[in-house]
């Protein structure tokens, strides 16, 4: 990065299965944002909106809430990577010298999106199209029953994995799925099935929600601490998609396991850190065989220890490396442009040590890691300095 | 017997005598010496021209699921239905549905691609098909 980066200010709109209005599920989290940075819309020289559903310039008109200060404004979309991305360019914004303050919001409402019917032209039916046949909840699926012919992985890992992240969310308040007692893994596999081997409980929450984060330069961000540690962004990485064996192509997609990796590498690269260095991390954990296959993929084990991770508890409070803290996908929940924004938030607060009951103790370091339509890897490093 | 016509054009051919089998339409590079499916503007690799071709009729299993979650584009609850990745021999890799039940497939079993009527029209009887594999 050009110049050093910073995160001043992050907020949320509680994730919810509510149809809440998404103009104040932007406006909530916003505020809340501009808040806790303490500052005001017309500092922020650049505004990324992260969005999936919603019409044209539906964002720019939910901004006319925050002020009318002439900020070019941006609509930034990625899959479930639009709000990581929205962060991206807010960072980058700010590292290339375009403003010394950047601002994303993420909104969505899952169940808003429209169906992939293709638009057909004047006079010819409205069909199907070819290219989007298949629910994510299928190939995720896949991905696990190859996982599980290839190295043995049983189903209650996944189970384990999923009632781990459930547990995590009990204590956030932003999360959608708040269990009112200890979640256990027998109640995650007598949930109904969705796509074998995966159980609703083990499927990502879908919803609406919010979320928000501002960067800045290092004087706005020393200006701005209010006696809080500094959050500094060490790397900010994407890379789309390689040829690969068995590379599909067609419709969305789990995404080339190698994504993850090489996307990885370049963050720990650029940030002069390792795996050991880290100290909680946030990923795409739609479904838990993501979660399994990203402590690997991230460095976190060798390939094909991600089960024994699971076994001995080492991706949970007081484990080696915790995952998704806040319940991630599968608990806090996915509304789709605010999800990667969300981590984002989390991370933010457990280096400020302001996670409370669901805080890493003594977190220094975390890897934040998002996928968008398997095509698009996105992973960030922050670090309390 | 009614006209099977593909969804959209360009992914797949069904001929019109059923005896024969249907095929996909993919891309072949011969600077990678890699096939494609769906075809390709250019070898995504080289960045080369390719060819288009007819991929075979059929593959093997790769991993598969059964899903209880209604099917894209629609909120109508469904009895479950299966869905695989299956190889072919070219190299190429296609996510579709897969006929059958829990217990009926195996990774590694031979599938064959078939077509897959997805809207019937109402006035001419046409349907209008996308794709799966049944096991051979």
């Amino acid at each position: 990065m050009n110049r050093d980066v910073y995160v001043i200010g992050v907020g949320m709109h509680r994730f919810s299965k509510d149809h809440i209005p998404k103009r104040d599920l932007y406006f909530t989290a916003g505020m809340d944002a501009l808040g806790d940075a303490g500052i005001k819309f017309r500092d922020v020289g650049a505004l990324y909106n992260g969005y999936i559903g919603g019409g044209m310039t539906e964002g720019i008109g939910f901004a006319k809430d925050l002020g009318l200060t002439g900020v070019p404004v941006t609509h930034v979309e990625n899959a479930s990577a639009t709000g990581s991305s929205a962060f991206r360019e807010a960072v980058w914004a700010v590292s290339g010298g375009q403003t010394d303050v950047a601002m994303a919001i993420g909104y969505d409402d899952m169940r808003l999106m429209g169906n992939p019917m293709s638009q057909p032209p004047k006079g010819k039916k409205r069909l199907p199209s070819m290219e989007n046949i298949m629910l994510p909840a299928g190939f995720f699926a896949m991905w696990a029953q190859r996982r599980m012919h290839e190295n043995g992985t049983t189903v209650e890992t996944f189970a384990k994995i999923a009632a781990k992240n459930w547990n995590h969310a009990r204590h956030n308040p932003m999360a959608q799925r708040r269990a009112d007692h200890e979640v256990t893994v027998e109640e995650v596999l007598a949930a109904d099935m969705v796509a074998y081997p995966h159980t609703a409980m083990m499927a990502c929450a879908s919803g609406a929600g919010a979320a928000s984060a501002i960067v800045a330069t290092e004087a706005w961000a020393k200006k701005h601490a209010n006696g809080r540690p500094m959050i500094k962004v060490l790397a900010s990485q994407s890379q789309s998609e390689h040829y690969g064996d068995g590379h599909i192509f067609m419709g969305a997609v789990v995404g080339p396991a190698y994504s993850t990796e090489l996307t990885g590498q370049l963050a720990y690269k650029e940030a002069g850190l390792g795996p050991k260095d880290i100290d909680f991390v946030h990923v795409h954990d739609a479904f838990p065989i993501e979660e399994l296959m990203y402590y690997e993929l991230l460095g976190f084990c060798g390939a094909g220890e991600g089960d024994r991770m699971v076994a001995d508890g080492e991706t949970t409070f007081g484990g080696r490396i915790p995952f998704s803290p806040d319940g991630g996908l599968i608990a806090r929940g996915h509304p789709g442009g605010p999800t990667g924004l969300a981590q984002v938030w989390d991370a933010t607060r457990q280096l400020r040590g302001q996670q409370d009951k669901f805080q890493v103790e003594g977190a220094r370091t975390g890897l934040v890691h998002m996928m968008g339509a398997g095509s698009i890897c996105i992973v960030h490093i922050l670090q309390r300095v | 017997m009614a006209k099977m016509v593909p969804l959209e054009e360009g992914y797949m051919v069904i001929p019109e005598n059923p005896e024969l089998p249907c095929r996909l339409i993919g891309s072949y590079s011969k600077a990678a010496n890699k096939t494609y499916f769906p075809i390709r503007k250019l070898c995504p690799v080289t960045s080369e021209p390719v060819e288009t071709v007819e991929l075979s009729p059929i593959g093997e299993l790769y991993s598969w699921s059964f899903i209880m979650m209604p099917k894209m584009g629609s909120r109508e609850k469904v009895a479950g239905y299966g869905v695989g990745q299956v190889d072919l021999p070219e190299g190429v890799r296609i996510q579709a549905p897969i006929d059958g039940k829990m217990g009926d497939w195996k990774i590694g079993m031979k599938m064959r691609l078939v077509p897959n009527v997805v809207v019937t029209d109402s006035e001419d009887g046409t349907q209008y098909c996308g794709f799966k594999f049944t096991p051979v």
